[in-house]
């Protein structure tokens, strides 16, 4: 046994609260939370059953926290977690596992599932057991700033082009401004169109608002790898600057992860109270829009429908605001079968997105995703999460499919009301 | 109350019923002059002398049934005494229980020397590495689920209906009523459930159990069991698809005059009870016979046969040899799997909690 | 043995019951959770009120892909909650035995709806449970021993509902008594704790805000 897996196991004993213990006593081995999960559903692998993902933990609970265990181990019966268990249950953990949260909303006891299996992952990554790309985009993201490898080098070039086209002045580490903007990697290197889009609503809307070039990335590799000083170091950057800066909000990009790891997440991993509020692009703009700072034009006649991402509507609470700012640029918004807080997982959140060894199975499952635009007929997509943007585009071209996937907020920068027009 | 024009119906009806019964008799054996024994027939003759004799006629009411009038209001009230309820006792003695008893006993000592004889039928090509799916997990859960209430429900039975002449002698009386009394509330509570099952099977059964061109031919040909050549069948044969009508209709004679005798409240009189229990019990020894039958091909009879219900899947060996028709069509259709993939679909491999590896397609 | 049946084990048997379940749910409480530190953008309390009663209420999922254990959940628990409390000699034991309060039975047909829902619940759970491959997996002994052991008490509640033999009614009893001895030990415990765990996982949503 190594020491690393003594470690890990460590980690994972430190993760059984209340919580935990409750839900593995609530459990009855129903089964219901397979029908919840698109990992069982479009493979129909009982292995890929939400609870059964966590049965090192639940090894690790019943040995050391319940009668039979305990009688077992004092007599040597019994089996206690072994590093094989981390073995084998690191692909079930890591690559059939988006985190999405699906399972957790139907669990007759009310198992939060997906809490048990964030929380598990943190043993896995102490004792090394974690996939290879997460590994790496968690370093890069510790010693670089992003996972992607994104400088602010990159940034400054990515926001010199945005300044030539629309012709405005990027506010770049402007003490005493109302928000600070993050940016997830993603959206730097393949949609700075988002940038742009939030530079004009920004400039229309009136709102003080500054980027920081110490801390601009919005995404935390340490949430979906489970590691929490990883995650606690990243969030604490973000922190450090919006505080030297005397900002008063931060706002959380188009990036479902890096919401839960900002906004929920984020104090409980530096234990402390941020003395600055967190708020998503898309409650901003939702409540422009209600103040009337938000001035939008028209509506589009073609018909699209929202991929809710899980992070911010299912694990985030954004759910509303969403529905509203689409409405009011769409005049056809059709909602999928099962939407809002019940939506399927586009298949690569959680981490599984930098996970190279489980594309297979990412695209296998994405057949959900394709089941419910086949069935509902709409060949426009508005989602507000860069990563299931990319994860959507792939699986869409993969299939075959001419659907259009775009992004709510670029959305709603397309309707602003011309300047011209304004004055 | 119009009670004398419910009652006279009542009486035609009811020997409608002894005609349907004396049918019923019949398919089982035919008895001698079951409803007229001399033994009731006959009248003492010393009777003649005794001056009672002529009130005890009446009383009896013998020569027909006729009805009184009673302040009692309620089923039979008017009745004094049913002369009918001793022949049914006399019918359930002595006719029912021997005769039911070792029918059951010959069915299950001929499937022995069947056994003996013929052996297990084996899968002549033995098993392949492909399978077919040939039952959904819905369909195994209601095939085990009318099972189980079945076995309860005929064990139950069997006791209270062979419980004299087989367990008292063992157990003594005092024993036995205890296990008389259990059998009959458990089988009066369980017996409902039948019903539910029955109807669960019925709904998702009964399309596959049409009979079909090529059913008869199986038949003519002894089913494939006896002798060795195989008959084409589809997905259920003909002795399945008969076993499937039997379960149904005899099942529901079963079940509806069962209703009566748990539940009096259907303002049925004595008669009425009597004919439920004689059709109850013969319809359910028939049942049970042909599901032993049932039973010792799933088990032992027959190599493969159960697996569909286990497992869900069957071997297509097996499939081939015993419902042609449905294999080869199913195989055209490109529905045949392979061993690996159902055992991952069923995840065999980790019988034990942790074990195992994940598959990826 | 009738009258040690009757008599201490009883007594035991429910002294186990009733402290190993308090027991069992203070070692949970005991864990405990850290405070959340994140702004709330709902009130805890209210979410974990509503997800308490909310999950009696099947999401699409569950009653369309999960419909066989939801009805037959719901038959089972329902008929069996109906039977435990309301089946007229159970009401005069607990009256004469434990609370010495008394309720009004149920009448008998209700009776009997009760004890045919419950049979065809907990059959049909079980039998779900050993064909299906997930349930199969996921299955461990204790998930056997524990609907057995239901169904053996309820099977012989049953069967000495004649009420007129005492060796039927001390079997009912000696098994009920394991049951309530086995009881905290194991996942019939979740009887409690799911109002622990529902509450949980609703404080949290509630405090995002969502309405889980």
């Amino acid at each position: 046994m190594s020491e690393k897996f003594e470690q890990g196991v460590q980690a994972l004993r430190q993760q059984i609260d209340a919580r935990i213990s409750s839900y593995f006593s609530s459990c009855v081995h129903c089964g219901l939370c397979a029908e919840a999960c698109l990992f069982y559903t479009e493979t129909n692998n009982p292995r890929f059953t939400p609870i059964h993902k966590l049965e090192p933990m639940k090894k690790l609970w019943r040995r050391e926290y319940t009668f039979w265990g305990k009688l077992g181990a004092a007599f040597g019966l019994g089996q206690s977690l072994t590093e094989d268990d981390f073995a084998e249950w690191e692909t079930l953990v890591y690559d059939s596992c988006t985190l999405c949260g699906r399972c957790s909303m139907i669990c007759p006891v009310g198992n939060d599932i997906t809490y048990m299996i964030r929380k598990q992952r943190e043993g896995f990554s102490v004792a090394g057991y974690a996939p290879d790309g997460m590994k790496e985009a968690t370093r890069r993201a510790l010693k670089i700033g992003s996972p992607m490898g994104v400088t602010y080098k990159t940034l400054k070039a990515a926001l010199a082009h945005v300044e030539k086209d629309t012709g405005m002045t990027i506010p770049v580490d402007k003490q005493g401004a109302d928000y600070m903007t993050l940016f997830s990697s993603m959206e730097i290197v393949n949609f700075p169109e988002y940038i742009e889009s939030i530079a004009r609503i920004f400039d229309a809307a009136g709102v003080s608002w500054t980027i920081s070039s110490k801390a601009f990335e919005a995404t935390n590799s340490g949430i979906q790898i489970g590691n929490k000083e990883a995650a606690a170091e990243l969030v604490n950057r973000v922190v450090i600057a919006a505080e030297k800066l005397g900002i008063k909000t931060v706002i959380s990009p188009e990036c479902g992860h890096a919401y839960t790891a900002i906004r929920w997440e984020g104090p409980n991993l530096i234990g402390r109270k941020y003395p600055f509020e967190v708020i998503h692009i898309l409650e901003l703009l939702d409540q422009l829009k209600k103040e009337g700072r938000l001035q939008l034009e028209y509506k589009d006649s073609i018909p699209m429908t929202l991929h809710d991402p899980c992070q911010i509507v299912r694990r985030g609470g954004v759910v509303k605001q969403p529905r509203d700012l689409l409405n009011s640029v769409a005049e056809h918004f059709t909602e999928m079968k099962d939407h809002g807080v019940m939506n399927w997982c586009c298949g690569g959140g959680g981490g599984v997105s930098a996970n190279e060894r489980a594309e297979p199975l990412r695209l296998q499952v994405f057949n959900r995703k394709k089941s419910q635009l086949d069935e509902l007929g709409v060949n426009t997509l508005v989602t507000a999460c860069a990563n299931c943007r990319i994860i959507l585009e792939e699986g869409l071209e993969h299939n075959e499919m001419d659907t259009e996937v775009i992004s709510l907020t670029e959305l709603i920068a397309d309707h602003l009301v011309k300047d011209e027009s304004n004055a | 109350m119009a009670k004398s024009i419910f009652l006279q119906s009542d009486n035609r009806k009811m020997h409608a019923g002894w005609l349907l019964l004396l049918l019923l008799c019949f398919i089982v054996q035919p008895f001698d002059s079951f409803a007229n024994t001399s033994e009731s027939r006959g009248i003492p003759s010393a009777a003649v002398l005794n001056p009672a004799a002529e009130l005890w006629r009446d009383v009896r009411q013998r020569e027909q049934l006729t009805n009184g009038t009673s302040q009692v209001k309620g089923v039979d009230s008017g009745v004094l005494i049913n002369a009918y309820g001793d022949q049914w006792r006399k019918f359930r003695m002595q006719q029912l229980i021997p005769v039911g008893g070792y029918l059951l006993l010959g069915i299950v000592i001929g499937l022995a020397l069947f056994y003996l004889i013929r052996g297990k039928v084996a899968i002549e090509g033995g098993e392949s590495d492909k399978k077919l799916l040939r039952y959904t997990s819905y369909e195994q859960l209601i095939h085990w689920f009318i099972a189980s209430i079945f076995l309860f429900l005929a064990i139950s039975g069997l006791i209270i209906l062979f419980g004299r002449p087989v367990l008292i002698p063992i157990m003594g009386k005092e024993a036995f009523s205890v296990i008389a009394s259990a059998c009959k509330e458990g089988h009066n509570l369980m017996g409902p459930l039948f019903l539910v099952a029955l109807i669960l099977i019925f709904i998702k059964f009964v399309r596959r159990n049409i009979y079909q061109k090529g059913d008869l031919s199986w038949l003519l040909r002894g089913g494939g069991i006896i002798g060795k050549k195989h008959v084409p069948s589809n997905f259920f044969n003909m002795g399945e698809k008969t076993m499937f009508w039997m379960l149904v209709l005899v099942g529901s004679v079963i079940i509806a005059s069962g209703f009566v005798l748990i539940f009096p409240v259907f303002g049925l009189g004595r008669e009425w009870m009597e004919l439920a229990h004689v059709g109850h019990a013969i319809g359910a020894i028939l049942v049970i016979g042909v599901i032993i039958g049932h039973i010792y091909i799933g088990t032992i009879g027959m190599e493969g046969a159960i697996e569909g219900m286990k497992t869900g899947y069957c071997d297509l060996n097996w499939a081939k040899e015993h419902h042609d028709l449905w294999a080869t069509k199913a195989e055209q259709q490109g529905e045949v799997i392979s061993n690996d993939k159902v055992s991952r679909l069923r995840d065999v491999s980790s019988a034990q909690s942790l074990g195992g590896h994940v598959q990826e397609e | 043995m009738g009258q040690f049946i009757d008599g201490p084990l009883w007594t035991f048997s429910l002294s186990v019951f009733v402290l190993g379940v308090i027991w069992r749910v203070v070692t949970i409480l005991i864990a405990g959770n850290r405070s959340d530190l994140a702004t709330a953008k709902g009130s805890a309390g209210k979410g974990a009120i509503r997800t308490v009663f909310s999950r009696f209420v099947p999401e699409r999922t569950v009653a369309t892909r999960g419909r066989i254990q939801l009805i037959a959940g719901y038959l089972f628990h329902l008929g069996l909650l109906a039977l435990l409390f309301f089946a007229k000699p159970h009401v005069d034991f607990i009256a004469e035995r434990i609370t010495g309060l008394s309720w009004s039975a149920m009448p008998h047909w209700a009776f009997i709806v009760s004890a045919e829902a419950a049979f065809i619940g907990l059959i049909l759970l079980w039998l779900h449970r050993v064909l299906n491959p997930v349930t199969r997996l996921l299955s461990d002994l204790d998930d056997h021993v524990g609907s057995i052991l239901v169904f053996l008490v309820m099977l012989t509640g049953c069967l000495a509902l004649a009420q007129a033999f005492e060796p039927l009614r001390l079997i009912h009893l000696l098994l009920a008594e394991l049951l309530l001895i086995y009881f905290p030990f194991s996942k019939l415990m979740h009887a409690f704790t799911f109002v622990m765990s529902r509450g949980y996982t609703g404080a949290t949503m509630g405090r995002k805000g969502i309405n889980a």
